[in-house]
């Protein structure tokens, strides 16, 4: 079942091609103007920008996972799926998207701006969890954002104080990835977030029955 | 209802007995602050709250302490008037710890004002020139320790260096948090109850009760502000609890946005009840995982002494309980005011 509409996610993101064109564009564009506003980028700002870009890439990137089908549609979805499994699948889409969204950043940032890592596979699993953690936030604000009428203002208001902590954590991996700080027990961040990711999925699961339903 | 009246004397009575009895004797600073050693050091006390002349200046005793065995005891003392005294140090040619300097604190103790304490008052410095010349001269570091003090129990506050008369914030700064903490769990609660219960009244004291803690929050912060405008020189410092607290108020005023938005009413109670219970959620990495990661400058942060036990005596605890108690009756009192209000709001509307 799950994979099913994991299928499906994926085969709408396929046919429409909307969605990733629209954020790489976006992604391209940001980049562009990081490029032409500041001639020198050093490490630490780099990092901070390289974070900045990623964030609200990724908020456009999901707050359209519950507003591109009409609402009569996903009635549908939910009568012949288990609603919990579907928001499984929309999470697991969200989180390969915002992996190869993080990418494509990455990719084209380190292009304008060069690339300071110096610690390649923290950087990478850094990138992977802030992933999976913005996924999983930012699914179950955008099904409650959705809801209502002016969705794209309330996603980012909804959002940015629950995801924080999770930004905090992550900036604070790559700086020192980036060798910007010294702190042999980086560990313990790494925990950190991944209780973090772990609360959130928890209560996504528990609440999103009451979301759902009209 | 007897827990009004009883909340608001608790805060009538925390303001009164919080604000009018005086701080303990102190020793707000010495001169000089530096010597050798080997040096008769002729240092100067200057109090606070004390009443130096209503002993005799044999009955005082002044000691420059290292540690628990080691320390100097004055001599000559000679009372000025009743905020400044005398005392001459012999100081020994070594210093307790071979190392070019040590801080050492100022002890007085006095029959009727009890022990006051200044620590790290006085830097020694080791003499390098004289050293071999002096080395006989002088006392010496565990003649004579620091003991037989007069402990004053008596109804004041510890006098703390850095905070001094503000250490009174204490019973208005912390049971904020308090109040807000109880507040928003019991806002939780009834966003639990109305997902199961589906009663609209159950969503309208939610919100009620994360309106009064919000507000909790609000003098929360703006007491911390003054604390810290006193203490690390400025309202605003950028430190990591003041930035996390406007986080957590930004939380909730995402919450009463989100209320505001919706058509339906019972379409809006239930999902800013889900959100509710997901903000509330998110405060445990906000206020205990996040601030640990960076340098701070509250205390129970890293690198500070923790806000304990130690940091509270028996006096202040007759204060600081029954405020927390107070302003958290207050706050409940207030949630269910808004609850009415709220109430009659719908009723008026015909929503209800």
């Amino acid at each position: 079942m799950l994979l099913t509409l994991l299928h499906k996610e994926l085969l709408l993101e396929f046919r429409q091609r909307y969605a990733l064109s629209g954020i790489v564009l976006y992604v391209f564009s940001m980049v562009f103007v990081v490029y032409i506003a500041s001639i020198k980028v050093n490490a630490q700002v780099w990092n901070v920008l390289f974070w900045l870009i990623v964030l609200f890439a990724s908020i456009n990137a999901v707050v359209k996972s519950f507003v591109q089908e009409s609402g009569s549609r996903q009635l549908y979805y939910y009568q012949i799926a288990d609603p919990s499994m579907l928001l499984l699948a929309k999470i697991i889409y969200n989180t390969l998207l915002l992996l190869t969204l993080s990418a494509l950043s990455f990719g084209a940032y380190s292009l304008v701006a060069g690339n300071p890592v110096k610690d390649m596979p923290l950087f990478c699993l850094t990138v992977a969890l802030g992933s999976v953690g913005f996924s999983i936030a930012f699914t179950f604000i955008a099904s409650i954002a959705a809801k209502a009428n002016n969705s794209a203002t309330l996603m980012a208001i909804l959002s940015f104080p629950v995801i924080l902590p999770i930004l905090l954590t992550l900036i604070r991996l790559s700086q020192i990835a980036l060798r910007l700080m010294q702190d042999t027990s980086y560990q313990r961040d790494i925990i950190n977030l991944l209780a973090i990711d772990a609360i959130l999925l928890t209560l996504t699961f528990v609440l999103f029955p009451f979301i759902w339903k009209d | 209802m007897w827990w009004k009246t009883l909340s608001v004397l608790l805060v009538l009575y925390s303001l009164a007995v919080g604000m009018f009895v005086p701080l303990k004797p102190g020793i707000a600073y010495v001169s000089p602050e530096t010597a050798r050693s080997g040096d008769t050091l002729r240092l100067t006390l200057h109090g606070y709250n004390t009443y130096y002349t209503r002993s005799r200046a044999e009955d005082i005793r002044a000691w420059l302490q290292y540690d628990s065995s080691k320390a100097i005891l004055g001599q000559n003392l000679k009372v000025l008037n009743d905020t400044i005294l005398e005392a001459t140090f012999q100081l020994p040619a070594d210093l307790p710890r071979p190392s070019p300097s040590v801080m050492v604190n100022a002890i007085l103790d006095h029959p009727s004002d009890g022990v006051s304490l200044l620590p790290s008052a006085v830097e020694l410095v080791r003499d390098t020139a004289n050293f071999p010349a002096q080395r006989v001269a002088g006392g010496s570091w565990t003649e004579s320790p620091v003991q037989n003090l007069h402990i004053i129990k008596d109804l004041s506050f510890p006098y703390r260096n850095v905070i001094y008369e503000s250490i009174r914030n204490t019973f208005y700064h912390v049971p904020m948090w308090f109040a807000l903490m109880f507040l928003f769990a019991a806002s939780v609660i009834y966003s639990v109850m109305f997902l199961l219960g589906k009663k609209l009244d159950y969503d309208r004291k939610a919100s009620a009760l994360a309106e009064a803690g919000l507000l909790f929050g609000i003098m929360g912060l703006v007491t911390g502000m003054l604390w810290a405008n006193y203490t690390w020189g400025a309202p605003w410092s950028n430190d990591i609890k003041q930035l996390m607290t406007a986080v957590l108020l930004l939380i909730y005023l995402a919450y009463f946005i989100l209320r505001r938005s919706f058509d339906e009413p019972e379409k809006g109670a239930r999902l800013s009840a889900v959100y509710n219970i997901f903000a509330f959620a998110s405060l445990i990495p906000l206020l205990y995982i996040v601030p640990r990661m960076f340098a701070s400058l509250h205390p129970g942060s890293t690198g500070n002494p923790a806000f304990g036990s130690e940091d509270l005596d028996n006096t202040m605890r007759l204060v600081f309980y029954p405020a927390i108690l107070g302003f958290t009756g207050i706050g409940f009192w207030l949630a269910q005011l808004r609850t009415r209000a709220k109430r009659v709001e719908d009723r008026m509307t015909g929503l209800d």
